[in-house]
């Protein structure tokens, strides 16, 4: 189990602990700064997410007169949408308009950070560089102590900062190292963006450099020119990619795409899409 | 006939009971309005817009064009969010930062921002506002 999982599967329970503690609360779900869904509902459907992060985006974006996003409350008629701010993590919970809003606002505010703290605690990995939990999680070698040969894909800078060395025979590091590019990299979500500018290649998209060094890393400083992008409708193509320049767009989990790319792959801005790279 | 009539006359009534009132007030009454909210503890400034004028009055006028898009952001995403789930009519969106807080709301016509410190309570200016 990878820690991502860890971290999903915690936070899809304490979502499901506070449906069953509120069954006014209608949707839940987390998503993170870059825009990945880390635990939610199976009722929201994964488009209406995706507009709700970028109705969100919207706000988060403009909120730097104000200090940052801390929360949204949305009052309606029928129900409340409130977001609440966690550090990179943000839940949303909308409830309908019986509902206890002092009682859920405080089971949030002290259940989710105590989960998140918690998981800190067990497992500090910084999370923005834990792929997406919505790819398949390709499962990735565990270093083998000496004598085990079960997992021989292992790359050297796949290991986690400060993990303790495992002894690895040296014959089986070298091997490994020729064969550590042909191992699966999982598919990172981003969300679409616009490309902006002039004379706009209609072949390449930009993603954000910090993502394309930690792919050419994983092959061991190959340059990673090419990308796949898939939708969620299943639409696939193959593209140039470069790194993003406009610096608003840095760290931000997004990936620009040309018009003429998104109508192609009938995707539009705020879309979630994977983006895995190739190397040729 | 008349039983089916009156039955939908009732119908009506009740309808009426629960659907929420609508407020009809001018620019002129909600302007005075704003003004006497400006003056409570707390409370920034105000944007106040509708489809021919705006008024705008904050104690911070750096600010101002970075509240002014930061509020139209928060009214447009509240529409988006309010159709995305089925909720109804929109009542108000409330954005806080780690600053201030901005408390948006629609009121007939007429789109209405009002700017408060952390810590300002904001449910005497809504009320204020919703007393027409």
């Amino acid at each position: 189990m990878t820690e991502n999982d860890v971290y999903a599967i915690a936070l899809q329970n304490a979502l499901d602990e506070m449906r069953n503690a509120c069954p006014d609360i209608q949707h839940a779900f987390i998503f993170k700064e870059t825009g990945e869904i880390v635990a939610g509902d199976a009722e929201t459907p994964q488009k209406v997410i995706v507009r709700v992060l970028d109705a969100f985006n919207d706000i988060f974006n403009r909120a730097e007169a104000i200090g940052g996003v801390e929360a949204v409350t949305l009052k309606c008629g029928g129900g409340t949408v409130a977001l609440h701010s966690f550090g990179e993590h943000n839940l949303v919970i909308v409830t309908s308009a019986n509902a206890d809003l002092k009682y859920i606002n405080t089971l949030t505010r002290v259940l989710i950070p105590t989960v998140l703290k918690l998981l800190e605690k067990i497992s500090p990995t910084p999370l923005k560089n834990i792929p997406a939990q919505q790819s398949p999680p390709t499962p990735l070698p565990i270093p083998t102590l000496k004598g085990e040969t079960e997992t021989p894909k292992v790359d050297e800078s796949m290991k986690e900062a400060g993990a303790e060395e495992p002894i690895i025979e040296k014959p089986k590091e070298e091997e490994i190292k020729t064969e550590a590019p042909s191992f699966e990299v999982p598919a990172t979500q981003l969300i679409v963006e616009n490309v902006g500018g002039l004379l706009v290649p209609s072949d390449t998209v930009r993603i954000d450099n910090e993502t394309l060094t930690q792919w050419e890393s994983m092959f061991e400083g190959k340059k990673v020119e090419y990308v796949e992008i898939e939708t969620f409708d299943g639409k696939t193509t193959k593209c140039k990619v470069k790194p993003i320049k406009d610096s608003k767009y840095f760290g931000k989990g997004v990936v620009q795409i040309p018009e003429k790319m998104q109508l192609t792959l009938e995707i539009k801005r705020g879309e979630l899409v994977r983006v895995r790279p190739i190397i040729e | 006939m008349t039983k089916k009539k009156k039955s939908l006359e009732e119908t009506a009534t009740a309808e009426a009971l629960t659907q929420p009132i609508t407020i009809t007030a001018t620019t002129e009454d909600l302007k005075t309005r704003l003004e006497e909210i400006k003056g409570y503890d707390g409370v920034i400034g105000y944007i106040l817009r509708n489809a021919t004028s705006a008024t705008i009055d904050l104690k911070d006028p750096t600010k101002l064009i970075e509240y002014a898009i930061l509020s139209s952001s928060a009214l447009d995403a509240a529409e988006e969010l309010s159709e995305l789930f089925n909720l109804g009519d929109f009542h108000d969106i409330l954005v806080e930062g780690k600053n201030s807080k901005i408390l948006s709301l629609t009121i007939g016509e007429n789109r209405i921002s009002i700017f408060f410190e952390k810590n300002a309570d904001i449910e005497k200016p809504l009320k204020k506002l919703h007393t027409f």
